[in-house]
């Protein structure tokens, strides 16, 4: 028997669990209050469209502005710190212990800063996705091989063409996987912060419901969540794989040659 | 003007790079390590002159001097009659070890990237690299990205990188040393191939005396740290050269007297 495409067992594994949400409430296996049905979830979204439409822009709009400030002060500061070997010695080891941190126990502070409206939840989500993003600048621009440098180097280019023609596409693979990470974190950041305090956004209608014990507004909300999260994931990926075509392609056929002999020998039992 | 005169001087004596008693230590806490101690050597123009010696002894340190690359404490360092401060693409190319193309661009714009560096328009570029990437033997490769080719080939797109900008003078830095031993002999006899349309000066530094001997006008024999010339062998072998050589009395008799001198400086 031929293995099913991964793509298959993916889709068939969400149908089912969709399948259960609706299943499970219906035959009374779980209370309506704990988990209500998948139909009641849906039509609940659907009276409520324009409050949840309404919530879902602020959401998006200060998952945006965290996105901006973790990326470009991420990138900025990971450069910086990863290209100067004192700075990279001196502060390196102190942002690494800092993304330990949970930056959620400082919110309160950057809600009596900034207030509880968008700009509390777009400063912590931005500080909280810089971590991975500098952390990983930094990385990518360490890990440049020396023989990359010293070829151009030998070929005459000034520093300004080092930076631009070797050292940024160079570490570009690394600082892309920084930037996946940070963005998926300031979605956190910006949710967990509209949970705690706030007077808009999704997480703020979640926990608003959640209060009021109507369970299908608040998985309402979980789903609203869920479809931004994947759909973020998905274009973020699909960007990396354009902007670092070589390093996929260098993935790919790495994954292609290992498998090359498993695919060729997969007909012979078939026959057999 | 003085630099003309130079020029012309070292043209009339044939001398492409000539190195003056050149010693170098490595800074360090206790008054260095010494790397090179009084080398000399002087290579005509249009030479194939080989460097061997164990590891350590600092020939790798000496081509990058030649190149440019890095400094070195004491003595004086010519090419074509002038020295070499900081890295000159127009006079000197070097080819490093199969590490160094940029996974990023494909075959053609590796090729192209010394030219790029100089602002060259596009058409340019492109028909002065397509020629390089026939030399090498790569044509219909051009738009293949470094994992796509084998180590073979991206050596040739290295050697083809190191021509582009016609520098008279090629420093090679184990070229070869990561490929298997078979692709190792072919391109030790396309290097050759290549080198006789191009009449270029080489430098070229293995670890193989096999190779050594196969490629050279004449090797240099370098003793362990600190780095000094311990012997100038002139290979005498007629050119081209063919692989049969490497079965006669002669060629076993040179790869002897290099690895007997490579011994007895331990």
């Amino acid at each position: 028997m031929r293995r099913p495409d991964p793509k298959t067992v993916r889709w068939g594994i969400l149908v089912a669990l969709l399948v259960l949400w609706e299943l499970i409430p219906m035959t009374g296996l779980l209370p309506e209050l704990f988990l209500p049905r998948l139909s009641k979830t849906l039509a609940v979204l659907w009276i409520d469209l324009g409050k949840y439409w309404a919530a879902l822009l602020v959401t998006l709009y200060e998952v945006v502005l965290a996105m901006v400030i973790a990326c470009g002060f991420g990138i900025v500061a990971g450069a910086t710190i990863g290209g100067i070997a004192v700075l990279r010695d001196l502060l390196l080891p102190v942002f690494s212990s800092l993304y330990a941190v949970p930056i959620v126990i400082l919110y309160p502070i950057f809600t009596a800063w900034f207030g509880i409206g968008s700009e509390s939840k777009i400063m912590f989500a931005g500080i909280y996705g810089f971590f991975p993003v500098m952390l990983s600048t930094a990385a990518g621009i360490r890990t440049i091989d020396p023989q990359f440098l010293l070829a151009a180097r030998s070929m005459g280019a000034t520093i300004y063409q080092q930076i631009t023609k070797v050292i940024i596409p160079a570490s570009l693979p690394t600082v892309f996987s920084g930037l996946r990470l940070g963005g998926a974190l300031a979605i956190i950041g910006v949710v967990v912060a509209e949970m705690l305090t706030a007077s808009a956004g999704i997480g703020y209608l979640v926990t608003l419901n959640r209060t009021i014990l109507d369970s299908p507004r608040v998985f309402a909300g979980i789903l609203c969540i869920l479809v931004l999260s994947v759909a973020y994931d998905i274009l973020a990926r699909r960007l990396e794989r354009r902007m670092v075509v070589w390093q996929s392609a260098g993935r790919q056929q790495q994954v292609q040659s290992s498998q090359r002999p498993v695919n060729r020998g997969a007909p012979a039992p078939a026959a057999a | 003007m003085q630099y003309v005169a130079d020029m012309r001087a070292a043209q009339a004596s044939g001398a492409a790079i000539e190195i003056d008693r050149v010693s170098h230590v490595y800074a360090g806490p206790d008054g260095g390590v010494p790397a090179l101690s009084n080398v000399s050597m002087k290579v005509g123009a249009g030479r194939f002159v080989v460097i061997v010696g164990p590891s350590g002894c600092g020939k790798t340190s000496l081509l990058m001097m030649m190149a440019g690359l890095r400094d070195h404490t004491e003595g004086r360092i010519d090419i074509h009659g002038a020295p070499i401060p900081k890295p000159d693409p127009e006079r000197v190319g070097v080819i490093f070890q199969e590490a160094s193309l940029f996974p990023w661009l494909t075959t053609l714009d590796n090729i192209e990237f010394p030219l790029s560096l100089r602002g060259m328009s596009r058409d340019e570029r492109r028909r002065r690299s397509e020629p390089m990437l026939s030399l090498v033997g790569l044509a219909g490769f051009g738009e293949r990205y470094p994992h796509e080719l084998s180590g073979g080939m991206k050596q040739r797109v290295s050697i083809a990188r190191g021509l582009v900008q016609d520098p008279p003078v090629l420093l090679m830095d184990e070229p070869f040393a990561a490929l298997d031993e078979q692709t190792r002999m072919t391109m030790g006899h396309e290097l050759l191939r290549i080198w006789s349309t191009t009449n270029k000066t080489v430098v070229f530094i293995t670890h193989s005396l096999t190779e050594a001997v196969y490629l050279a006008d004449e090797v240099y024999v370098m003793s362990p740290r600190p780095g000094r010339m311990i012997d100038h062998i002139a290979i005498d072998l007629p050119r081209p050269r063919t692989y049969e050589m490497m079965a006669t009395d002669t060629f076993g008799r040179l790869r002897d007297r290099i690895w007997q001198q490579i011994r007895k400086s331990h």
